[in-house]
């Protein structure tokens, strides 16, 4: 990479790890391709207009088809680059450096430890931070196009993670625990592990837990004979659906399945109504902050350790 | 009246980590003056790289106190040159110039490198050893350092880059007044090049001092088996009736023994053959 403007612990760091930087551009510029590429095959075959009224997909429109399929491997991929990032300042920034012996030399110019680790830190936030933006914009533009389709709804992981803070957000935490394990771990391939590990663990367990941030909005309606279902209101999240007793217990599920040709509920249970908790499409960017905010919150802890141990072990 | 001190420790300790870990240094007390190119030597793990790397500020010590200059004004080169590979050699001594601003010195740093047998477009990862080490001595030679720290810095040389790189060092340390200590295993390599001693041994500093007052200190006795008193025997051997013993001497030898000054090999071989002897 050319390195006109770039001085001192900053240009040897970018020069020392141009190549992956010339990767994470190679990414981005492949992204921007494929996704640009698609578009602009899709844009060949207008959506035809239907006779009561409905915009329709052109049969011919086989564009499309691979946009979908792209944009669901484009938000599996997507997770990877906070593994990426972990990986990458885990191992070859940080603990190859003390594997290798190669921070006596950077320790004993005239740069601190701290600047050492500060510059680090700062050239893996920009390329990560660039890089995650640039391919949140690839998103976007493929994503604009699909967004009614199964799996990219707006409060699916995929267009969860990317198009929003998120993803910005775990690939942060994933560059401090990153220098936080390698400098404690010290042996690239055991830090590399340690923290892929603990990405996946966090990616998993916020997975699990981030619709529990908001309280989910409740909706109730009779349950009698002939009465349907309740649906979930336009662009919201199903949280759960089910019946409410007579004596206020609720019960998930629905409980009233086809008897014989009746199709009503079961008598002996004392049904009162039907309820169904829901986020609404109003949740989604609170959550995402609320997640942000945890993610961020531990990423500076995580950084912060990160210098004490270096300044506990290096003078 | 006294030249200033470039690197001193008092009751200076240095102990490793985890549950079997030992002293790699104790209770070492020296003062360097600056200006003397210091060997520093001692058998396989008597604490010599530990010792430079605490002076370089590499490791924090467990105990007592270390008297070194900043950060800026010392010079380190560790036994394994270790260098980053994917950097070309004029890449490296681009770093050298972007981490040492204001004071590096690229016409020293090519005088280092010059005639090593590698053009400046060379991956590091692609030199060898005795390469490395060319390119290690000119970053830490460009630093334009008062205290050059350099450990075993000759070990990976053939005998001709070893005596032009030398001749280089000493040429350099004596126009510029640089202070340097070297550890190395050879010690022909030191003779003539080193006006001060630090012999290590056990994690113990066991003999530190000017070259000449640590020959002038120490006699070589040739003759009958007699008591050596009140002289301090650092080593002796017998053959048949004949002893011959390097003494630490009290006073002028008076007796029926040959005495001549010890080489300076003389005087290192008998201190790390009798590691737990007379301490100087």
């Amino acid at each position: 990479m050319s390195t006109p403007a770039l001085k001192g612990p900053a240009w040897v760091t970018v020069r020392q790890y141009r190549r992956t930087l010339w990767l994470a551009l190679a990414v981005v510029v492949l992204a921007f391709a494929v996704i640009g590429g698609l578009r602009i095959w899709d844009a060949q075959y207008p959506d035809v207009r239907t006779e009561d009224g409905f915009w329709q997909l052109d049969p011919y429109n086989s564009g499309h088809h691979w946009l979908e399929g792209a944009m669901h491997s484009f938000s599996d991929c997507a997770l990877a680059i906070p593994f990426a990032a972990a990986l990458f300042v885990a191992g070859p920034m940080v603990a190859r450096e003390f594997e290798s012996g190669t921070y006596q030399l950077s320790f004993t110019q005239s740069v601190s430890p701290t600047t050492w680790l500060r510059t680090k830190l700062a050239v893996a936030t920009a390329t990560a931070l660039g890089a995650v933006l640039l391919l949140s914009g690839a998103y976007a533009l493929g994503w604009v196009r699909v967004r009614d389709s199964y799996s990219l709804l707006r409060d699916d992981v995929g267009p969860y993670l990317v198009l929003g803070t998120v993803l910005a957000a775990y690939t942060l935490l994933a560059v401090a625990v990153g220098a936080l394990a390698g400098l404690l771990i010290r042996r690239t391939l055991v830090a590399m592990a340690a923290t892929g590990l603990f990405t996946g663990v966090a990616l998993v367990v916020m997975d699990a837990f981030r619709w529990d941030f908001l309280a989910p909005v409740t909706i109730t309606g009779k349950a009698v004979e002939g009465a349907s279902t309740l649906m979930v209101p336009e662009d919201g999240r199903m949280v759960d659906q089910g019946l409410i007793m007579a004596d206020g217990r609720r019960e998930p599920g629905w409980f009233c399945y086809d008897e014989g040709a009746s199709g009503a509920c079961r008598p002996e249970e004392p049904v009162a109504a039907q309820y169904l908790d829901y986020h609404p499409a109003s949740h989604i960017l609170p959550t995402q902050l609320i997640e942000t905010g945890i993610l961020l919150a531990l990423a500076a802890l995580a950084a912060f350790a990160a210098f004490r141990v270096l300044r506990a072990r290096h003078p | 009246m006294s030249t200033p001190i470039a690197l001193g420790a008092e009751l200076l300790g240095k102990k490793y980590g985890g549950r079997r870990g030992g002293w790699a240094l104790r209770e070492c007390g020296f003062a360097l003056p600056a200006g003397r190119i210091c060997a520093l030597v001692g058998p396989n793990g008597a604490g010599k790289s530990t010792l430079l790397a605490l002076a370089a500020g590499l490791l924090r010590p467990t105990e007592g106190t270390l008297t070194a200059p900043a950060r800026e004004d010392l010079a380190h080169v560790a036994q394994a040159k270790p260098l980053h590979p994917r950097l070309t050699v004029a890449d490296t001594l681009r770093m050298g110039r972007e981490l040492n601003p204001g004071r590096w010195d690229d016409a020293a740093a090519l005088r280092v490198v010059e005639g090593g047998g590698f053009s400046s477009d060379t991956l590091v990862h692609h030199l060898s050893g005795g390469q490395r080490t060319r390119v290690a001595l000119a970053l830490a030679l460009g630093k334009r350092a008062g205290l050059l720290l350099l450990d075993e810095p000759m070990a990976d040389l053939d005998p001709l880059a070893r005596h032009q790189l030398m001749g280089l060092l000493m040429a350099d340390a004596a126009e510029r007044g640089t202070t340097v200590v070297m550890s190395s295993h050879i010690l022909t390599e030191l003779e003539g090049a080193c006006d001060h001693l630090m012999l290590l041994a056990g994690g113990r500093v066991r003999l530190d001092g000017a070259v000449d007052d640590l020959l002038a200190a120490h006699t070589l006795l040739r003759g009958p088996v007699a008591d050596l008193a009140p002289h301090t025997v650092v080593d002796t051997r017998t053959t048949g009736r004949q002893l011959t013993a390097l003494v630490r001497r009290e006073g002028p030898v008076e007796g029926p023994w040959e005495t001549s000054e010890p080489s300076l090999e003389e005087l290192l071989l008998a201190h790390l053959r009798n590691p737990e002897g007379a301490a100087a």
